[in-house]
């Protein structure tokens, strides 16, 4: 006979017992260990909402960057060393940059009261013309220098994610900080003041 | 009749071998007439869908609309227009500028190789989990080749239990 | 004032209303099943369509103030505006997430109301009352998190005026409408089995009882799910403009995982439909099924992940993984419980059988979905232990469901021509013979035209195997049953089989065989390429009526025939840029035109990107095709044999179906009836 039949585990008594020997609790225990640790995972994933954001160009020398300013002279960011810079990627048309441009205004006007000593605040453009840069600092005011560069050279040397970002580089060349989303000067006044101190 | 015997003379070995032959014929044409990515525009494509989009988690360069995705993109245009570097080049320049965190495919060794290993570790196990079950049943089932009369008994009270319980509804 | 206004006031009060009405629905029944007090347990129901009569006041109340816009409320402050179109002010309701909980809970809601109606004459039945209890709780937990963390009728900064209106992506297609409430009803549904499985553990009614009160809700639900997920697919295509469907971003995924585990379990449940077993395997699909939506919630609306579709940081983040914790819990605890007396006696004698195929369609489903989640969470597996960034992306995902779907693919022409119980090789061979070949054909005529790479021709040739099993099963159907060789589980089953296949098909062709190029067009001035020709005739603006929206669009002549205007539509209220791609669909092939960025009304040159993408529109067919099958599959076929009878047991006798709470009995053959019943139209509760 080919066919084999079902058949009543209760005719065989033993061997349906001792393979019945319970196994359900082992195997819900076994899942029920992998999910804790899933959840316990999932609980120590919190986001942050801290606007300093990681970057593996943090604590090294700043990437080669070269690029022009509005009148076409080159912009060579080696040549920046001595004094600290801040570099603000933005694009004209984006809501956070508008928003956060008043506080870069206020940011430059300390800093240049501060004389030799001030930071130096550069602005990048992302992917943008210049006709619509210019539109927006005539409209919003700022007179500080804006660096332009070809097939956005700049920000993805700095591996700029999102306009707008600001990053703070130490005189000697080496990348300090990077925020990303909007800044306020107060913010951008703290923090240079505190890397000031710790670079003596 | 005819057609019945045709068709069984069809399926004989004969008809299996040729089904062989003709697989095996196309898949060698098709296979060795593969051509990589034509046009530079679709090895940008190509190596844009291997880079992640730094700030929106998960979608590639290739997908993504915002500015930091044009900015790589175009950087990416930019190697290929040179044509010094190969696409793993310059996927490896992108992640010295961007991190890790770029890449859209895990790396297969440290930590990251559990991302590869841990499927296969499944799949093994399922398997051996089905195979375990299939030997299991075959012992179990060995043992009795006839339904007893006891199983017999037990079908007839679950039959009458049921026509009971259906003519007292 | 208690609230910032009526819609405010009624919206709570339908919230509460609803909230009220589970608990004291959860505690009647519970009760009364307890004390065995009939006149409690009639008045479940009664709570039940009160509660739906809550969610339906709330979400009435939403949609009052949406149109009224009324932006005394938080939410109607984010995705109110004045000039949004009225059916995006409509579909506005699940543009966020507080909204989007709303209709999660009103379906819900809906849900519990529907079970109630359809068992309203057995609530005297332990197994309803349970699965009830289960509905309840479930309403009161997603009510609360519509009640207190993500409340959709929260008051806002006073003053405000006017609103930025919804995410620009979820105001400029059609299917914004149709893709969340119908992707919702799949994700919900999947609740009623899961309501049905944890009071078949809690009862201890362990057989094939509940599996059939709720084999088609889980068909539905299933198929909603299915819809769902494939007019995601087809917003994407047509509104992203990176000319895909599918990217594996994490919402995706969330919407995948439990289609993985609910497609693993409407096979499985045949065999236990038909043999009685797995009966705990079944249970754990469901519930994983259930789990996963919870979970897949929490990952997309927690800001755990980010992603595209993610509304971002929530407060219901703990609140949904709390859900997930006590769902898995639970769940672990009955079936440790329960699990070994559930374990059947039946054996399953060949791997080569339909019990054996579809054992091992569910270990591919499993591993697929444990795929997916994997990928889905290692990231944060990684930050967890090693507190560095990665990304797990499409490439990952592709390569490893590559061979996944092939493999599934094979088992689908391999599975239909397997009898149940044992197949020999012989029989495999003679019917194996015709689908084989029409694979043999499928891959010739592929190579014929051009197709290359060994994974999409042996998806080709697999995919054209299957589609000939599946054809074989429906020929051979209405060659004996006239059009009733259409309805029914088994056909109606093969032609789903037959979209997926179509879907698989299209897949493959349209990921491998995609063509693109960057053309900068002068005005006039025709470009060939790819073998069509482009030719720019004008740029042009169009700002819309409110002055919110600047369209620039390029007029592109395609093949000197027909105009398309890919466009760059900016929200002004927003800042916000979003490309609108324009596509020629065709039967073989689609062309898909986006418009560069930096594009200027009036300019006589504008670069456009062009895709073009073999196969695409037979997605949808696909889409269709499995819908329309599900259908078929869930129609009644005729006469039915009882579950419960032997085998051999003429069908249909006109015998009323089983009693639910009759603990079956394993189907024992009698000597002489080994030959499996030809095709396996099982069961059919009977309704009433």
């Amino acid at each position: 006979m080919t066919d084999v039949i079902d058949h009543d585990p209760g005719a065989d008594p033993e061997t349906a017992a001792a393979s019945r020997r319970s196994v359900a609790p082992w195997i819900a225990l076994a899942i029920a260990v992998v999910m804790i640790g899933l959840v316990v995972v999932l609980i120590g994933a919190t986001s942050d909402g801290d606007n300093v954001a990681e970057s593996p160009l943090i604590g090294r020398p700043a990437p080669e960057a070269t690029g022009q300013l509005a009148d076409g002279t080159a912009f060579d960011l080696s040549r920046r060393k001595g004094s600290w810079v801040v570099l603000n990627f933005f694009t004209a048309d984006c809501v956070p940059c508008i928003r956060e441009h008043p506080d870069l205004i206020e940011f430059n006007e300390q800093q240049q009261a501060l004389g030799a000593d001030g930071a130096e605040l550069y602005s990048v453009v992302v992917n943008d013309t210049p006709e619509d840069v210019e539109a927006f600092f005539d409209e919003r005011g700022g007179d500080w220098p804006v660096v332009y560069s070809e097939f956005d050279n700049f920000p993805v040397a700095f591996g700029v994610a999102q306009v707008p970002e600001t990053w703070i580089i130490d005189p000697s060349g080496v990348v300090q900080l990077r925020f990303i989303s909007e800044v306020t000067a107060e913010q951008l006044n703290v923090t240079l003041q505190q890397f000031r101190e710790q670079y003596g | 009749m005819n057609t019945k015997s045709l068709n069984r003379r069809l399926k004989g070995w004969m008809g299996w071998l040729a089904l062989i032959f003709v697989v095996a014929a196309a898949l060698t044409i098709g296979i060795a007439s593969t051509t990589g990515p034509q046009t530079p525009e679709e090895r940008i494509d190509a190596i844009s869908k291997r880079v992640a989009c730094p700030v929106c988690d998960g979608e590639s360069v290739f997908e993504s609309q915002n500015s930091a995705s044009i900015a790589i993109r175009n950087q990416v245009g930019d190697l290929v227009a040179e044509n010094d570097l190969g696409d793993d080049q310059i996927v490896a320049f992108i992640e010295t500028r961007y991190g890790a965190q770029v890449l859209l495919v895990p790396r297969a060794s440290g930590f990251d190789a559990l991302v590869w290993v841990l499927p296969a570790v499944a799949l093994v196990c399922g398997v051996a989990g089905l195979a375990v079950a299939f030997r299991r049943w075959r012992v179990q089932a060995d043992g009795t080749l006839d339904p007893t009369d006891d199983d017999r008994a037990l079908v007839e009270a679950a039959l009458r239990d049921q026509r009971g319980s259906a003519d007292t509804k | 004032m208690i609230a910032a206004s009526l819609n405010a006031a009624l919206g709570r009060a339908g919230l509460l209303l609803l909230l009220a009405a589970s608990v004291f629905g959860a505690f009647a029944v519970l009760y009364g099943i307890r004390q065995r007090n009939p006149k409690l347990l009639k008045q479940g129901p009664i709570y039940a369509w009160l509660g739906f009569g809550g969610a339906l006041l709330a979400c009435v109340m939403m949609q009052r103030a949406l149109i009224t816009r009324d932006f005394s409320l938080a939410y109607i402050q984010q995705v109110g505006s004045a000039d949004t179109p009225a059916l995006y002010n409509f579909a506005a309701m699940w543009s966020s997430l507080e909204g989007s909980i709303l209709l999660w809970v009103a379906v819900l809601a809906g849900f519990t109301g529907a079970v109630a109606w359809r068992f309203r004459k057995r609530t005297n039945d332990v197994l309803v009352g349970w699965a009830l209890i289960v509905m309840f709780v479930i309403s009161a937990c997603f009510a609360m998190l519509s009640f207190g963390p993500a409340d959709p009728f929260a008051a806002g900064a006073p003053g405000v005026t006017s609103g930025p209106g919804p995410n620009p992506l979820l105001q400029n297609h059609i299917l914004v409408l149709f893709h969340p409430p119908i992707l919702y009803l799949g994700y919900v549904g999947f609740a009623v089995p899961f309501a049905f499985a944890i009071a078949a553990l809690v009862t201890g009614r362990l057989g094939e009882g509940w599996l059939l009160e709720t084999r088609r809700w889980a068909l539905f639900s299933w198929a909603f799910l299915t819809i769902g997920i494939l007019l995601g697919g087809w917003w994407s295509y047509e509104v992203l403009g990176w000319s895909g469907v599918w990217a594996w971003d994490p919402v995706e995924n969330a919407s995948l995982l439990p289609w993985l585990t609910g497609t693993a379990y409407i096979h499985s449940v045949l065999v236990q439909e038909r043999r009685g077993m797995l009966r705990v395997w079944n249970l754990s699909l469901l519930v994983a099924t259930f789990a996963l939506t919870i979970l897949g919630t929490f990952l997309t609306r927690s800001g755990v992940i980010n992603s595209v579709h993610a509304f971002g940081d929530g407060p219901v983040g703990p609140w949904l993984l709390t859900y997930f914790a006590i769902t898995v819990a639970v769940s672990l605890a009955l079936i440790a419980w329960r699990g070994d007396r559930l374990r059947s006696p039946g054996t399953i004698d060949s791997p080569i059988s339909r019990e054996g195929a579809f054992l091992a369609n569910n270990v591919i489903f499993t591993v697929f979905a444990f795929v997916v989640l994997l990928g889905t969470v290692f990231p944060l597996l990684v930050e967890a232990l090693q507190d560095r960034q990665t990304v797990v992306g499409a490439p990952y995902f592709d390569r490893l469901s590559t061979p996944i779907g092939l493999v599934l693919l094979f088992l689908m022409g391999v599975a239909p021509v397997l009898p149940w119980r044992k197949a020999s090789t012989e029989l495999l061979r003679d019917r194996l013979f015709w689908p084989a070949w029409i694979g043999a054909g499928a891959l010739v005529v592929a190579v014929a035209v051009g197709a290359t790479g060994w994974a999409p021709l042996v998806a080709f040739g697999l995919g054209g195997f299957a589609a000939g099993a599946a054809l074989r099963q429906i020929v051979l159907a209405t060659r004996r049953q006239g059009w009733r060789g259409f309805v029914g589980r088994t056909n109606g089953g093969m032609v789903v089989h037959l979209g997926v296949i179509v879907i698989g098909i299209a897949l493959a062709a349209s990921n491998s065989f995609t063509h693109s190029a960057t053309l900068t067009l002068t005005q006039n001035e025709p470009v060939e390429w790819g073998g069509h020709t482009f030719e720019l005739v004008s740029v042009d603006e169009r700002i819309n009526d409110a002055g919110s929206e600047r369209v620039v669009a390029a007029n592109v002549l395609l093949d000197d025939r027909q105009e398309y205007r890919p466009a760059v539509t900016t929200y002004l209220n927003i800042g916000q840029d979003v490309g609108t791609p324009s596509v020629r669909t065709g039967f073989t092939k689609d062309v898909y035109l986006t418009l560069g960025q930096g594009v200027a009304p009036g300019d006589t040159e504008a670069t456009i990107r062009v895709f073009i993408k073999p196969m695409i529109l037979w997605l949808w067919i696909g889409g269709a095709m499995m819908a329309i099958g599900t259908l078929l599959a869930a129609f009644p076929s005729g006469r039915k044999r009882n579950p419960l009878d032997p085998v051999s047991a003429p069908i249909g006798a006109d015998q009323p179906s089983m009693q639910p709470s009759a603990e079956p009995a394993t189907p024992a053959v009698p000597p002489g009836a080994t030959e499996p019943a030809p095709e396996p139209e099982t069961v059919q509760v009977r309704t009433t």
